[in-house]
């Protein structure tokens, strides 16, 4: 059942991310100044990724990876702490009333995320109603700019994109809990807490990850949040800003290939961690 | 099509030199007409105008719709646009194929060698462009297409800064020139065009160096940074909103483009506010950027003779001022000064100077290609600047 | 903590407030954006007064816009094809790779994984390479912004669907079958029905990544006929834009809506039909309780 999944990704998959290799390790047309991918490995020249590893590690470079990776772990904590209980309510309390939820939570991917993105441009604008409410509660000063440039508006920006891609497969794990086990850890005298702690909790942990993984690595290739929110300041700039500088159309596009190799090299190890994760659980579910 | 000798020269020459150079050459892999500039003619004369639909490849939002319209009814076709955010991600999409498109409406003069070089473009036929006799006479031979054989120019417009003249004295803004954009006063309401060729040229002005082309590696790493300076120091955005973000009051000061501050209170003040809280400065001695941008037809056109009539048409005095009231960029077309704008009421009389006169056009500094290593260095510095 | 309480209720929880602002959070900005499709200005931001401008008067507006319309249904085309697709080859590989065993299953399973940690912009350049150098004889433009919607929406279905079937486990299916239920039984009776939720969550999923996605949609647009909303919206915030788009917009989310409600219509009524037979069937099989 899986073989057609797998051509697929073989054919769409592989094979273009070969490209990419052939591309960041090929050259250029001398007169368009577009791309020539080496397609054999024994044309490729590594110049151009000496030279990006140079920029990343030591360089220029380097502290933009870190901070695309701040950003995206400030905005998968936030995710966690919003998404879980909005997941954990919707699949295991809301009743009757979790069809009105789920389309509720639904609804907002209905709109364009580049469209919202801009609507919270407007919200966030000095005399937009952020701060409209702010003042109002007294919490905030009137004309605080939030488009200034800081990173809270950026992650604030990433959770606000990237959490109902959090909670709907969170929702689908959670919904599946076994509810005997939390009775019969409630029944053998388990506070609230200690029941939560200890029994659903850890089973919600593949849920947890398949959420996490699912938001976190498309935040590190993000490119238009962080536009968009800061006016394109370079406090906040992340490396999806660099590949696209690069590969949208400069006269280095290896430059803009090494620099993806390099960011998925980083994401494969978080990766990584998910693959020990989903095996132990598998191995222990087995046993 | 038998391949002439000459074209089999230069074929095989050119695959030689790709080849020789490592890589598949993208262009000669995939393109199916193998062209190069020299094997291209211009269309006969009097052919009749094809069915269409007219493809325009163009910036979002830059042409009038109600000029487009008025083409379509004229001619009985319909026209579709094919958008592009940036020149180099034009070239790119023309150079390998992925669009396909009959009018490339505004290529920058800086990529037309390549674009030509690349046979993308096809030669002009002058016979049914009457309406260049409508052009200002500083574009009848310009410098990046001598002889004017494959483009006409669409609009021509200046880099400056944009301000809001209620919150800073113009009289200031004369005084420091480029040099405000590194005043702390304005931390926060400061942006730079997001351009490496503008952003680049501009920190060169600011130091004093009027070659915008400089191949001088001390000269663009100064440049750069001087740029980075303005990361903490003006905590600078780097944007080509200001046409936007002027007159809703969220920059107060931004290096951007004239035609920017002319739409911007043409189109974008809140309602009530009066356009002279817009001002517009450009250096004194009238030594600034100045670019344009050009409409050309694309070799593989499948429409070249509706193609032409709609430059043409675009040409045309009345449909010139017409497109210019809704973009706010000036079409080189005689007549169209800033008196006359003025009185028409298409620009408000404090923006005078971000309409270009002929001394402006005439001294302005322009983007010429550079060579492949020092436009590398540039992207670079660039793309250290942005990185923070 | 009431998180340990464990009766569904009409209480009036923390969850549930933390809830409920949520959904408001999340609603306000496309509130927000639908508000600005009524401006009479040219102005995206600042809002004039209510008009329907850019809905049919202007000639940039989505009625005169011939564009715009061709964007939107490029759009929906483009969300519903790939759900189409994306989903049932997602779910089969996912129940696939979990009883797959050995190195090429394993192998199966990295692979699956990679399309999440590509970013949109490489598997847009990626796929634009291979498009115009290798599989050149695939009509560019809707067919392979197709294609590659489902390439990068695959791994996202395969991923939800484990989660699930990780926490469902294997004994429902193999009590099925030792009650001598076929393969194929145990698949439709037993194992869809609860992946149910997961398979929602998977179409919902897909249908918004396709319809957010402009990365790859405009690597591999090949012009106007093949733009889709999002092309025009990142376009136009570029460029001097106008609430046409915010318009264009709000008819995409408001047509989406339509299609939802008739499909969650459909699923209802089919629901009540199959109760008894899905019900009768579970008791049958002994996994009822």
């Amino acid at each position: 059942m899986a073989i057609p999944g797998t051509l697929w990704l073989v054919a769409l998959f592989v094979i273009p991310a070969y490209a990419i290799l052939a591309v960041a390790f090929g050259d250029i047309d001398p007169i368009l100044r577009t791309t020539a991918p080496a397609w054999s490995p024994l044309a490729w020249s590594g110049s151009t990724m000496v030279d990006t590893l140079g920029r990343v590690f030591g360089g220029d470079l380097g502290k933009v990876f870190v901070r695309t990776g701040l950003y995206a772990a400030a905005a998968l904590a936030g995710c966690c702490l919003i998404g879980y209980p909005v997941a954990y309510f919707t699949a295991r309390r809301a009743g009757r009333s979790r069809g009105l939820v789920l389309g509720l939570l639904v609804l907002p991917f209905w709109i364009s995320y580049l469209m919202r993105m801009l609507a919270w441009v407007n919200l966030l604008q000095p005399d937009g109603y952020v701060n409209a409410i702010l003042s109002a509660l007294h919490l905030g000063a009137r004309d605080h700019n939030w488009l200034d440039g800081d990173w809270p508006t950026v992650v604030i920006g990433l959770i606000y994109g990237y959490v109902p891609f959090f909670i709907l497969p969170l929702y689908a794990a959670l919904e599946r809990l076994d509810e005997r086990l939390i009775e019969a850890s409630r029944d053998l005298g388990a506070s609230s807490f200690s029941t939560f702690l200890r029994v659903t909790l850890p089973l919600s942990v593949p849920g947890l990850m398949a959420a996490s993984v699912i938001v976190l690595l498309p935040m590190c290739g993000d490119y238009y949040t962080n536009t968009y929110l800061t006016g394109g300041s370079p406090r906040t700039e992340m490396v999806g800003n660099q590949i696209e500088f690069f590969l949208r159309g400069s006269s280095q596009p290896q430059s803009g290939a090494s620099l993806v190799i390099i960011l998925m090299a980083f994401l494969l190890v978080a990766m990584g961690y998910y693959l020990v994760v989903i095996a132990r659980t598998q191995r222990e579910g087995r046993s | 099509m038998a391949t002439t000798r000459r074209q089999f020269i230069s074929r095989s020459g050119r695959l030689g030199l790709l080849l020789g150079l490592g890589g598949l050459p993208i262009l000669s892999a995939c393109g199916s007409d193998e062209t190069s500039a020299a094997d291209l003619e211009p269309i006969a004369d009097g052919l009749e105008p094809e069915a269409g639909p007219l493809r325009l490849f163009n910036y979002a939002d830059y042409v009038n719709p109600d000029v487009v319209a008025k083409f379509e009814e004229m001619y009985g076709v319909t026209v579709e646009i094919t958008t592009f955010d940036v020149d180099s991600e034009a070239i790119t999409k023309l150079a390998n194929g992925s669009v396909e498109v009959d009018v490339h409406h505004s290529a920058a003069p800086n990529s037309l060698d390549r674009l030509i070089a690349g046979g993308i473009l096809q030669p002009l036929n002058p016979s049914y462009l009457p309406n260049r006799a409508n052009l200002l006479a500083s574009y009848d031979d310009p410098w990046y297409d001598p002889g004017s054989i494959y483009t006409v120019p669409y609009t021509v417009f200046s880099s400056g800064i944009g301000y809001r003249a209620d919150r800073i004295d113009p009289a200031v803004v004369a005084e420091k020139g480029w040099d405000i954009l590194w005043d702390p006063t304005y931390k926060g309401a400061t942006s730079i065009l997001d351009d490496y060729r503008e952003g680049i040229a501009m920190a060169l002005l600011r130091a004093g160096v009027t070659d915008v082309n400089t191949s001088d590696e001390a000269l663009i790493k100064q440049a750069g940074d001087d740029l980075l300076e303005l990361v903490d120091l003006m905590n600078i955005k780097v944007n080509i909103e200001g046409y936007k973000d002027i007159p809703e009051g969220i920059t107060d000061l931004a290096h951007t483009w004239s035609g920017d501050v002319i739409t911007g209170a043409y189109s974008y003040l809140p309602e009530g506010t009066d356009p002279s809280v817009i001002g517009w400065w450009y250096p004194a001695d009238n030594v600034g950027v100045v670019n344009n941008d050009c409409m050309a037809v694309t070799a593989n056109a499948a429409n070249p003779v509706l193609a032409h009539l709609y430059i043409n048409f675009l040409l045309d005095s009345a449909i010139a001022e017409e497109n210019f009231t809704w973009n706010g960029y000036l079409p080189p077309i005689q007549g169209l000064d800033a008196d006359y704008l003025i009185a028409a009421e298409y620009v408000p009389e404090n923006l005078a100077s971000a309409v270009l006169t002929d001394d402006v056009i005439s001294k302005g500094l322009r983007f010429e290609p550079l060579e492949l290593e020092t436009d590398q260095l540039w992207e670079q510095t660039w793309s250290t600047f942005t990185a923070g | 903590m009431s998180v340990g309480g464990y009766r569904p209720g009409r209480r009036l929880g923390p969850l549930m407030v933390i809830t409920w602002l949520y959904v408001l959070w999340s609603l306000l900005p496309v509130l927000i954006a639908v508000r600005i499709s009524f401006n009479s200005g040219k102005s995206r931001s600042s809002f004039q007064s209510t008009s329907m401008r850019w809905y049919w008067e202007d000639p940039a507006s989505v009625w005169r816009d011939q564009a715009l319309q061709t964007a939107l249904s490029n759009t929906l085309k483009l969300a519903v094809l790939t759900m189409v697709l994306a989903v049932p080859i997602g779910v089969a590989m996912a129940i696939g790779l979990q009883r797959w065993r050995g190195r090429a299953s394993r192998a199966a399973n990295n692979l699956m994984l990679l399309p999440l940690v590509t970013p949109e912009i490489v598997i847009g350049v990626a796929l634009f390479l291979v498009f115009t150098q290798i599989y050149s004889s695939i009509p560019r433009g809707f067919t392979t912004q197709l294609l590659g919607h489902v390439t990068f929406t695959l791994s996202y279905v395969v991923v939800i669907v484990r989660g699930r079937l990780l926490s469902i486990g294997g004994q429902f299916e193999e009590a099925a079958r030792d009650l001598g239920a076929t393969r194929m039984q145990a698949l439709r009776l037993v194992l869809l029905p609860q992946l149910g939720p997961a398979i929602f969550a998977s179409f919902m999923v897909v249908f918004a990544t396709s319809v957010d996605d402009f990365v790859i949609s405009s690597f591999l647009s090949t012009g106007a006929s093949s733009e889709t909303v999002p092309i025009k919206i990142y376009a136009s915030a570029r460029a001097a834009a106008t609430p046409a788009v915010n318009a264009v917009a709000t008819v995409m989310l408001v047509v989406t809506l339509a299609i939802v409600a008739v499909g969650g219509l459909a699923i209802w009524a089919y629901r009540r039909n199959q109760g008894a037979t899905l019900g009768s069937a579970a008791a049958a099989t002994g996994i009822g309780g």
